[in-house]
């Protein structure tokens, strides 16, 4: 499957734990479409810079589809970039 | 094998190799892609090829550097992907931390690689084995990057032979070669196995009757230096081969440059001349993060035809700024056969040393100059990598695509700023 591309603001519900060797933040739930999804894995959380503003990228995944969500540490908005699942592939 | 004159030191060199590392971090990163035959591409098109392919797509047959449309012959549901530089970049910070922690002498020799030299560290570790460190570091990778990602570790005691056995059993490996089994292990290897052995230095040996490591290894420092190489490459050989260090040498910047091949090829001058000044662009900005200053430029084109041409200019004074190096490598360009199809096309600048912009000019142009470019850069680092750019080079914008470098990782930081 194509990644469907979203690139808006959502709502998360997130961790903080300084504990984590992996991610300090870990996202745990999404709300998309009045949907609640659950997060079951992260993939990968890179930093990287828009200008000079700080972007968290999160890839991760809840057993079946991957989303990618982005946290600006400036303005602290979450948005969900795009849901995507390679096992429905064309 | 005393003959043999083999460095019979203890092997203190750790080379670690990120296992397919793009596919592996893309794997990684997204849960449903895990267990597939996969691919990285710099930019997906019709003629694009693999740059990094998953361990499941090689074993089907999938070799780097295959263009998509055999890949898709041979696996109809092969998944490609376009890079993620700040992926890649985040976990080449991780890896060189890791590396860091066992040792201040560590040099990355590319994205995906990198080597721990333990000799200075030796006393401060306990004495642990290496091998029982390379096991901490695996787990340590897999605890903090992810438990897809796998390296493969090689212990020897120079660069060379820790190379050689990082790529014995892959993935996930774990190998020694010191000078007791040295032997064994070229023995069950091919020449073209060796680093830096490639079809062109085997073509050489080959004409000299050596057609494995072992009679690579028992050729005399002479033979190799005065009948195959013809130069000094052939002593270094002859060490190397033996487990003695020559690779540890700085290696001075000598050019700068960008390349664009293009995906549609074309003799169109505005586009030509718009690539021309995009890629100076981000010549220039190579140049002055480097902090320094060029004198010489070259242009080069491939034509479809297969022909090459190029055409260079040495200048007196040295330059620094986005003009001035798009000034000098137009006139050059201007000089290219007319009519020709332009395939591929680049620009090189040489002649380099280190910036005097620091110094205040006699001359108030180049102050004008040196105070425009550094605004435009400050400008360019806080709100994303040309927003602000000649309008000229605005096609070359949209066409040119950020690549992945696969050799020195000295503009890591500035690709990961522009991506």
């Amino acid at each position: 499957m194509e990644p469907i591309y979203i690139n808006k603001p959502i709502e998360v519900a997130a961790t903080f734990d300084y504990k984590n060797p992996i991610s300090v933040c870990l996202p745990l739930k999404i709300k998309y479409q009045n949907k609640t999804i659950t997060l079951t894995e992260l993939g990968l959380r890179h930093p990287t810079k828009k200008g000079s503003r700080a972007i968290h990228v999160f890839d991760m995944s809840d057993g079946t589809n991957d989303y990618r969500l982005e946290f600006d540490s400036e303005t602290l908005i979450w948005r969900l970039i795009y849901i995507t699942n390679f096992n429905y592939h064309e | 094998m005393s003959n043999l004159n083999l460095n019979t030191e203890e092997p203190l060199i750790m080379h670690i190799d990120l296992n397919s590392a793009f596919a592996t971090i893309e794997q990684q990163s997204r849960p449903s892609l895990r267990g597939k035959p996969m691919g990285v591409t710099n930019r997906i098109s019709k003629n694009c090829c693999v740059i990094a392919a998953s361990y499941q797509a090689k074993r089907l047959g999938v070799k780097v550097g295959m263009p998509l449309s055999e890949v898709k012959a041979i696996i109809p549901d092969f998944i490609i992907l376009e890079s993620d530089p700040a992926k890649y970049h985040y976990i080449y910070q991780k890896l060189a931390s890791i590396m860091k922690k066992y040792s201040p002498d560590i040099k990355m020799k590319s994205i995906d690689e990198g080597i721990i030299d333990f000799h200075s560290t030796r006393n401060n570790i306990n004495n642990k084995p290496l091998e029982i460190i390379g096991y901490e570091i695996k787990k340590t990778i897999k605890q903090e990057i992810g438990s897809v990602v796998t390296v493969n570790i090689g212990i020897g005691p120079n660069q060379f032979l820790a190379k050689v056995a990082a790529s014995l059993n892959k993935p996930d490996g774990m190998d020694i070669i010191n000078h007791r089994n040295l032997i064994n292990i070229y023995k069950t290897l091919k020449l073209t196995d060796l680093p830096g052995i490639a079809n062109h230095y085997e073509a050489r040996l080959n004409a000299s009757n050596i057609y494995s490591p072992i009679e690579f290894l028992n050729a005399s420092s002479d033979t190799l230096k005065k009948m195959v190489f013809n130069s000094v490459i052939g002593e270094d050989w002859y060490y190397r081969l033996r487990g003695y260090e020559m690779d540890n040498v700085q290696t001075k910047l000598g050019q700068v440059g960008r390349q664009w091949v293009l995906n549609k090829p074309t003799n169109q001058n505005d586009l030509l001349n718009s690539a021309l000044q995009y890629l100076c662009q981000t010549t220039g900005k190579k140049l002055r993060y480097q902090n320094v200053d060029a004198r010489g430029v070259l242009v080069w084109l491939n034509f479809t035809g297969g022909e090459s041409w190029y055409q260079r200019k040495m200048h007196k004074t040295a330059f620094f700024s986005d003009y001035d190096i798009y000034r000098r490598a137009l006139f050059l360009l201007n000089q290219r056969p007319i009519g020709a199809t332009v395939q591929a096309m680049g620009i090189t600048c040489y002649g380099l040393s280190r910036t005097s912009r620091h110094q205040i000019s006699l001359f108030d142009e180049v102050n004008k100059t040196d105070r425009l470019t550094t605004a435009v850069d400050i400008i360019n680092e806080n709100y994303g990598v040309f927003k602000i750019l000649s309008a000229n080079s605005l096609i070359g914008d949209k066409l040119i695509k950020q690549k992945i470098p696969f050799g020195g990782t000295e503009y890591f930081k500035l690709l990961i700023s522009s991506s």
